[in-house]
């Protein structure tokens, strides 16, 4: 056993390196004011800020709604590509796996010129609102329910559907209660790792270049690089990671009940 | 199979027509038909240039494009190294080690990249660690990034993996870096080189924590195609993104071939 | 392939295995001798697997020692056991030729490269795989997997060669002639022991020299073939190593008593109440000695043989007749015998512990 653990000790180490220490001194470093010594001073200070509670707020509703639109939307897709295929639904599953692989900006660069102000749609002020944000943040990350779904459903037995057609079932009631209930983990892990990543997501809502949309992300960027304000900086660095991490330890135990 | 009339089959393919272009399709044709534009004012672009990609191919996007790829090869490798290592000996560990292991390298994925940026900055700005300023920086932080799906990618294959063989090696007097050697590693291969993939690809696109750390000299392509749409040279900028997305397909193709190969044998 | 295999037993002492608490198998003692091959018999969940792991050394006992030709390997890592092992699923390397899989473990010990390739040939062409070498694994058949996996465990020589329900995998054509290359391959190594895991009794019969019956994480009995199905020692044994009829008797003044009826039994009788075994294809119809009668419950033509299902006092009687010209009809009166010679007594109770 102690041998085995000294095998694990090289890569935990390196870990603690450049990962646990580096964010040890985020959290120290969040309560070191710039006017020296040790308090609750920056967080105080942040706390206060109306531009911190601004995007605490957008960042949450924007993640959950888009959670939420992604959850319904990747539930719809994954349903047709599986249970009513069409010639080139292998395609469209392949295509979903490569864009996942993309970068988010690319989304809404794409958007730019679709809503943007020289765009096909017109000088139309959308993007620059949170809801920009949240149809490119719905339009990147439903692939990540597509995926998880996608493999949940090749799992279903076909001859329980079929069962339960011939047994006279139309098919709203074939989804509510034979498909769903089966989907429902692969829903549950997914939805919840979408909701981390949209909390945390940057490339969007900086490439909108959207003052008004704020996100946490954001705000240690701008904190940080923009002002220099690192112990603001690490105040919501902090405050980011206690959330995200509260709810991935969720997705993990989610995904592990939806694996077991 | 769940829809039977012919119509109604019909009119759900539709809907799904109806989202998934406008979803999905539609970006990358926007971004791939702008990148040849010079003007884009009605529903399709105008002015068809050439231009953006002779520029985008060339100097500074050039060298960006190398940074990316230099950047993106050095993190998965090291990732990949990594993430095996700690993964192979995560699954020697008894199970409640194990869990502790597997939870810390997944710790990575839920930390926001800006605030891993953040905290590479902060750490390895000062001596004895001083790296901010060079390009060290930015392959560090991609490859603390990358790392965490490196690992879970190999420790689920490990879990996949049918004990069996590592069994029937052991029984034929195979010592344990042996069995590692010529009968794991060689069964984890097509694993491994799927994560290689999605690593690469993850470097490729990583603009969060690079935003927070890269010096002058070591711009990666994505904080370039930024630079150009914040000035708002958009078409450009598109041009950009279609090299970074065919150079990213195209490791990832070349890395499937390999993957193939190796399931192959 | 003579000449330098090391004569090697099996010895397990009050071996126990337990996951988490739970005792899968329970001290046992059994001893497999050089050059035997020792079936290890049971329905799943008995423990027999984890006995053949715990020589293997896949599974340390909580308790008791393993020996290997005398020398205790209770603490050796698999790979110093010099152990050949065969499993259900093959497990053969997919990525390497049949040959370099047969080659592996000569490899993995480092034998001389010189000597590799004949050793190879060698095993390959015992098991009639010689022309496959150059193949991989997926481009073989199950039975062909089979013979390359045997061959890849006895290259390496082994003294003790482990086999884990090896048919299984195969269906019932490819198993009997699977059964057939066993014993040809004992009868041309005979100096290797054989420890065998099956749940199949007529694998245990035709292949082992000597059988152990497991139910339930304990040895029930063991000894050989002919002397566990003449002379089954309980119940248990009677009914998994072949078929058996098992009727209720007193044993008291009057001899041994069935119900009403008075039976003949050689042998030694048990002192009380005891349980009567008679295999199905020794009870005949009609009269004869020990005769006993019964309603006709249910009858099945199997070709070369009918079986009758007839019900006595309440008790079923099988009886395996060779074809009948004109056989009873269902629910006819029936009258069935057996040889006092082929009629054991058991103690009674010792079904389950």
């Amino acid at each position: 056993m102690t041998r085995r653990l000294l095998w694990a000790f090289p890569p935990v180490a390196l870990l603690a390196l450049v990962f646990l220490y580096p964010l040890t001194l985020v959290v120290q470093q969040s309560f070191q004011p710039d006017s020296g010594g040790t308090s609750l001073q920056p967080y105080t200070d942040v706390f206060a800020s109306a531009a911190f509670r601004e995007a605490l707020w957008t960042t949450v509703w924007i993640a959950v709604a888009s959670t939420a639109g992604c959850l319904v939307l990747g539930f719809l897709l994954a349903l047709i590509i599986a249970f009513v295929p069409f010639p080139g639904a292998k395609i469209v599953a392949r295509f979903v796996d490569v864009f996942l692989t993309f970068p988010s900006f690319l989304i809404t660069l794409a958007l730019l010129f679709i809503y943007g102000t020289t765009g096909i749609v017109g000088s139309f002020q959308f993007l620059t609102t949170p809801w920009g944000v949240l149809l490119a943040e719905v339009t990147y990350f439903t692939p990540f329910v597509v995926r998880p779904l996608l493999a949940a459903f090749s799992q279903l037995d076909t001859a329980q559907l079929e069962a339960a057609s011939s047994l006279g079932a139309r098919p709203l009631r074939i989804i509510r209660r034979v498909i769903l209930p089966e989907a429902l983990p692969a829903l549950a892990a997914g939805g919840s790792l979408v909701l981390v990543l949209c909390l945390n997501e940057f490339g969007i809502v900086l490439f909108t270049g959207a003052k008004g949309v704020t996100t946490l992300p954001m705000l240690v960027y701008s904190k940080a690089i923009l002002e220099s304000d690192y112990p603001g900086a690490c105040v919501v660095a902090v405050v980011n990671v206690l959330i995200s991490v509260g709810l991935y330890a969720l997705y993990r135990v989610v995904s592990r009940r939806a694996g077991a | 199979m769940l829809v039977h009339s012919r119509g109604a089959r019909w009119a759900v393919w539709l809907l799904f027509l109806v989202l998934f272009l406008p979803l999905f399709a539609l970006p990358l044709l926007v971004v791939l038909g702008a990148s040849f534009a010079t003007n884009w004012s009605g529903v399709l672009p105008s002015g068809f240039t050439t231009g953006h990609y002779a520029t985008a191919t060339r100097g500074e996007a050039l060298q960006a494009l190398t940074t990316s790829l230099l950047t993106a090869v050095a993190a998965s490798v090291l990732a990949l190294v990594v993430g095996t290592w700690a993964a192979l000996a995560a699954a020697a560990l008894k199970k409640s080690h194990r869990r502790v292991m597997d939870a810390l390298f997944v710790l990575p994925v839920a930390v926001p990249s800006v605030v891993v940026g953040l905290a590479i900055l902060v750490a390895f700005s000062e001596p004895p660690f001083l790296l901010n300023g060079t390009r060290w920086i930015v392959i560090l932080a991609h490859t603390v990034l990358v790392t965490a799906f490196a690992h879970q990618s190999v420790s689920a294959a490990l879990s996949r993996l049918d004990p069996a063989y590592e069994q029937a090696a052991a029984s034929l007097g195979a010592r344990p870096a042996y069995v590692l050697w010529r009968v794991r590693l060689p069964l984890l291969l097509p694993s491994l080189t799927a994560a290689a993939g999605l690593c690469f690809a993850l470097s490729m696109g990583e603009l969060s924590a690079t935003m927070m750390l890269y010096p002058p000299d070591w711009t990666p392509l994505p904080v370039l195609i930024y630079a150009a749409t914040d000035r708002g040279s958009l078409f450009a900028g598109s041009a950009l993104a279609v090299v970074l997305m065919t150079a990213t397909l195209l490791a990832l193709y070349a890395v499937s071939r390999i993957r193939t190969r190796a399931s192959y044998r | 392939m003579k000449g330098d295999i090391p004569f090697r037993g099996i010895r397990f002492d009050s071996v126990t295995v337990a996951y988490d608490g739970n005792v899968v198998l329970d001290s046992l003692d059994l001893t497999v001798e050089p050059g035997e091959v020792m079936a290890l018999l049971g329905p799943s969940g008995s423990g027999k697997t984890t006995a053949l792991r715990a020589v293997a050394g896949f599974v340390r006992p909580a308790s008791g020692r393993v020996f290997l030709g005398g020398r205790d390997v209770t603490d050796l890592p698999p790979y110093r056991r010099g152990i050949g092992m065969v499993v259900q699923q093959y497990a053969l390397f997919p990525h390497m030729r049949v040959e370099e899989n047969v080659a592996f473990g000569l490899k993995a010990q480092k034998v001389p490269r010189g000597e590799i390739r004949g050793r190879v040939a060698e095993a390959l062409e015992m098991t009639g795989m010689a022309a496959y070498g150059r193949r991989y694994p997926r481009e073989l058949s199950g039975g062909q997997q089979q013979r390359v996996a045997i061959a890849r465990a006895l290259a390496i020589r082994p003294g003790v060669l482990l086999l884990d329900e090896p048919l299984s995998a195969l269906d019932a054509r490819l198993r009997s002639g699977m059964l057939a290359e066993l014993a040809r391959l004992h009868r041309e190594l005979p100096e290797v022991s054989i420890l065998y895991v099956t749940h199949d009794q007529v694998e245990a019969l035709t292949l082992a020299d000597r059988i152990a019956v497991m139910d339930r994480a304990r040895l029930r009995a063991c000894g050989t073939p002919r002397e566990l199905y003449r002379a089954p020692a309980n119940e248990f044994t009677a009914s998994f190593v072949g078929g058996a009829n098992l009727l209720p008797v007193t044993v008291g003044e009057q001899g041994v008593r069935f119900g009403e009826r008075r039976l003949e039994v050689s042998g030694p009788v048990p002192e009380e109440a005891a349980v009567l075994c008679v295999r199905p294809h020794l009870v005949g119809l009609g009269d004869g000695p020990n005769r006993i009668s019964g309603t006709v419950r249910e009858i099945q033509w199997r070709g070369a043989t009918h079986r009758l299902y007839v019900e006595v006092d309440g008790h079923r009687v099988i009886a395996d007749l060779r074809e009948l010209k004109e056989p009873p009809a269902h629910g006819d009166e029936v009258t069935l015998h057996f040889s006092p010679d082929d009629a054991v007594l058991l103690t009674a109770g010792a079904r389950h512990d």
